[in-house]
């Protein structure tokens, strides 16, 4: 079944901010939301680099490298690019982040949809 | 060549202030800190260095992302160093600083430094219990825990490095600079202790490809399991990234609680590792979930059952 399940109002996630939600119904990990460029992205924060993926923080909401600049994975340092969610540095270069599809209603608040389990990164 | 272990790990940061915030709230305690880094130490004084990575008084980079740039071994005197310059200098540059320490570099690239060790002897009880059969560790009213019990990092214990080539590694420490092979995950590497340490382990290999080459993680010992766990959980609590724990190791026998950091590695609490003479013999076991745990645990918030459930008649 799916439903949505709300996140937050868009304009809570300035531009260059990562937040952490969840973990949400029918997700293994938390989700990221981030704002680059204008854009709103989502990832699943799970890091390819072993298997089922690990949480990719340092702290709560702490999801990005000091430059900002990048994702970063704060286990072994892996950067993602914040629009294609693909690791261009560490341990799974050239691998992807999984992303997650936003939807958002006409008073601006943003929502995932609980699909059954999400595919493997 | 009596080396100690690790003094301190020195590292080139992408963000000095929240490596100063993670390092303060893993339990070290700044010494010379500014806005430009310092030295982070436990009980002993061991400890983590970090500086930005542009500042030009850090030692070059890895070729690769990894953060950390030296590592910093404790000898016990001066003739260690005589010894250690005396048979790195046959087949590669080595540096005599002006304090008498010596810097140079292993076989695959990683900084090294030696030094008479600056860790202070720390004269504290490990954590005592209580067992049908056995002399009593706590007397009468003297209780185990309690809300504010101190818990913080005694003494750094171990570096755990990515390498390519693991015999590489393996011939530099153990043939070059005396380490032993307590133990051997295969698939992944040695656990080494140095001689002058009893350890089961200071150093540990995982082989990776050559663009991962770096520290995989340091740990700092504890005074026991009960403080990895309340240090542990009271570090998830203000918001730290657990990955790996609360478990007990099998080589080594210590207890682990893995968390991420902004340091580009894990940052590990051990607790109550077994300790070695050259009596050991070293055992093999294939690298896996089996072999790394006797046990692992995933922590929870706190929760009490109690009384009827919700909406039973009293």
């Amino acid at each position: 079944m799916t439903s949505a399940q709300p996140l937050c109002h868009a304009d809570e996630i300035a531009e260059g901010e990562a937040r952490g939600f969840g973990p949400l119904e029918g997700y293994r990990r938390k989700i990221v939301v981030l704002r680059h460029n204008g854009t709103l992205h989502a990832w699943l924060d799970a890091c390819p680099h072993y298997p089922g993926g690990t949480p990719m923080a340092w702290k709560t909401d702490a999801y990005l490298n000091g430059e900002k600049t990048h994702i970063a994975c704060h286990s072994h340092g892996a950067l993602f690019d914040m629009e294609t969610g693909e690791c261009v540095l560490g341990p799974c270069l050239g691998q992807q982040l999984t992303r997650i599809a936003l939807t958002m209603s006409d008073e601006g608040e943003i929502f995932v949809t609980a699909a059954q389990e999400e595919k493997r990164a | 060549m009596n080396i100690i272990g690790p003094d301190y790990l020195v590292f080139g940061v992408d963000d000095v202030a929240a490596s100063i915030e993670y390092l303060t709230a893993f339990g070290l305690k700044p010494v010379d800190v500014t806005d430009k880094g310092g030295l982070f130490e436990a009980l002993d004084g061991t400890g983590i260095i970090i500086r930005h990575k542009s500042d030009p008084t850090l030692p070059p980079p890895l070729p690769t992302s990894n953060m950390l740039r030296q590592q910093v071994y404790g000898v016990r005197a001066n003739e260690d160093l005589d010894a250690i310059e005396a048979e790195l200098s046959k087949d590669r540059r080595v540096t005599r600083l002006a304090d008498g320490s010596v810097e140079t570099k292993d076989d695959h690239g990683f900084e090294l430094k030696f030094q008479v060790s600056k860790r202070r002897e720390l004269n504290m009880p490990a954590e005592k219990i209580n067992a049908p059969g056995a002399p009593a560790q706590r007397k009468p009213n003297e209780i185990g825990v309690w809300e504010e019990m101190p818990a913080a990092p005694r003494s750094l214990s171990h570096v755990v490095l990515f390498v390519p080539d693991i015999e590489i590694a393996t011939n530099f420490y153990c043939g070059r600079l005396g380490f032993v092979i307590t133990d051997v995950l295969k698939g992944a590497g040695p656990f080494l202790r140095p001689k002058a340490n009893d350890d089961h382990h200071t150093l540990f290999f995982i082989r990776t490809p050559e663009y991962m080459k770096g520290c995989e993680h340091l740990a700092f010992h504890m005074g026991g399991p009960t403080e990895l766990m309340v240090a542990g959980t009271r570090f998830v609590k203000k918001g730290y990234q657990s990955f790996w724990g609360p478990g007990r190791h099998k080589f080594g026998s210590n207890w682990f609680w893995y968390f991420n950091s902004p340091l580009g590695c894990h940052f590990e609490y051990d607790a109550d590792m077994d300790k070695h003479d050259d009596e050991w013999i070293a055992r093999e076991a294939p690298m896996g979930a089996e072999a790394s745990q006797i046990v692992l645990f995933e922590m929870r918030e706190k929760w009490a059952p109690g009384g009827p459930p919700p909406g039973a008649k009293p």
